[in-house]
């Protein structure tokens, strides 16, 4: 079970942007891309509005699976979140822009910068 | 009532009896019901059930020796790994594993081989899998950035960066914002250096290479068949790793684990061993509830 799982976990993370930490395949400690260095981005989008939003608290733990994973199906969870929030604050949203980036550290200077790992683009229906 | 009912009711019957074992295994069992009541997990429908059957465990030895109980453990660690997959730590995966091989070893004709073969193979694997991500399929952890940027960038290890690093307190926040990532494409006229003694670096490079290899000793300790490796080998190798690894790395639960898995493998006579595992497993809970790398450099001053 475990070989199975391991194995799952490193074809996860290299076809799925799985981070190495996660899902069983103990790859913590082993490199730079985890949690601490993974972000999602959140741009709402409606007929005269388009504006960047920081990832409340009650959608942390949704973020942080996508940020962790940012599989299709994650993301479009945390892109229903996001809506269903505006819509309890009676805010208009007709799409949802997730994007999903890793820190990368320059082997020599360990300069850093952010790279996008995916994006994701919800209609909201 | 069905022909096949009696036989059914029969086996859940079997699970919910206590068997009788060799009494040194109770060291493991017990071990391992500490570290779950060490560190409770999981959203408010697995965690009393984990703590509650932990708790019963320890308290009761007919309850330590019943299968389903273990089994039970397993499953709800199960859950809580999906619950909010992918976020559970690689260890939660371990202990779910762990669990079940209990509750499946204490159904199996021989209990001792089938849990020491067991743990041996978890282990193995485990620590194999974590070289392969090391030294194979991670492009940052071999040329030092992992534990360069780590030890600069992680509040956990800075006082191991100052005490054996050397650098001050003042040199490791002017990093910390050094280290800040910039957008894509982007780039500052004068970007700020980052301080990295000596020291720093050589700590970060003996790091690198001291626990892949460590690491990958574990696994063939584990993997090779036991007549190629001397007992003593593979507990010394297990126990120096966690007496090593969790004096810095914040993740006592895994080390505790590990260490719980080890005991497993000893035999009757191996008193010693089992002290020593008894022994470690303490030595980490002091890492991880003493700040003593910022004790020692309060007094150095």
């Amino acid at each position: 079970m475990l070989v199975v799982v391991a194995t799952m976990q490193v074809v996860m993370a290299r076809t799925a942007g799985l981070t190495p930490w996660k899902g069983g395949g103990f790859g913590m400690f082993s490199t730079l891309d985890h949690g601490a260095y993974r972000g999602v981005d959140i741009l709402l989008e409606a007929p005269e509005r388009s504006e960047s939003q920081h990832v409340p608290p009650s959608l942390e733990e949704l973020a942080a699976r996508a940020a962790n994973c940012p599989s299709e199906w994650l993301l479009r969870e945390l892109a229903e979140g996001v809506v269903a929030r505006e819509r309890r604050y009676d805010r208009p949203v007709t799409t949802v822009t997730l994007t999903v980036w890793r820190t990368r550290f320059d082997p020599s200077t360990l300069a850093a910068s952010e790279a996008p790992l995916r994006t994701f683009v919800y209609q909201v229906p | 009532m069905r022909e096949d009912e009696p036989m059914i009711a029969r086996a859940v019957v079997q699970w919910f009896r206590a068997v009788s074992c060799p009494p040194h295994l109770d060291t493991s069992f017990r071990l391992t019901a500490i570290a779950l009541l060490l560190r409770p997990m999981g959203p408010w429908f697995v965690k009393p059930a984990i703590l509650a059957i932990a708790a019963l465990v320890l308290i009761s030895p007919r309850a330590l020796r019943t299968p389903a109980l273990w089994a039970i453990v397993a499953a709800f660690v199960a859950v809580r790994i999906a619950n909010d997959w992918p976020l559970a730590d690689n260890h939660i995966y371990l202990i779910a594993y762990w669990t079940l091989a209990i509750a499946l070893s204490l159904r199996a004709l021989d209990l001792h081989a089938t849990l020491a073969t067991t743990s041996r193979w978890l282990l193995g694997l485990a620590f194999a899998f974590a070289v392969l991500w090391k030294a194979v399929l991670s492009p940052d952890f071999l040329d030092g950035r992992f534990f360069r940027v780590t030890l600069l960038t992680d509040p956990r290890f800075a006082e191991a960066a100052m005490l054996i690093g050397g650098l001050s307190d003042e040199e490791l926040k002017a990093n910390r914002e050094a280290l800040t990532a910039l957008p894509e494409g982007a780039a500052l006229a004068e970007p700020p250096t980052v301080t990295e003694p000596v020291r720093l670096r050589v700590l970060a490079t003996v790091s690198t290479w001291g626990i892949v290899l460590l690491e990958a000793f574990v696994a063939l300790s584990m993997v090779l068949p036991p007549r190629r490796v001397p007992a003593w080998l593979r507990h010394g190798l297990l126990i120096v790793f966690c007496l090593v690894t969790y004096a810095f790395a914040p993740v006592a639960g895994f080390g505790w684990l590990l260490l719980v898995m080890g005991v497993a493998q000893t035999t009757e006579r191996d008193t010693w061993w089992r002290r020593a595992y008894i022994a470690a497993f303490l030595v980490v809970l002091f890492y991880s509830e003493v700040p003593w790398a910022g004790l020692v450099l309060d007094l150095r001053g």
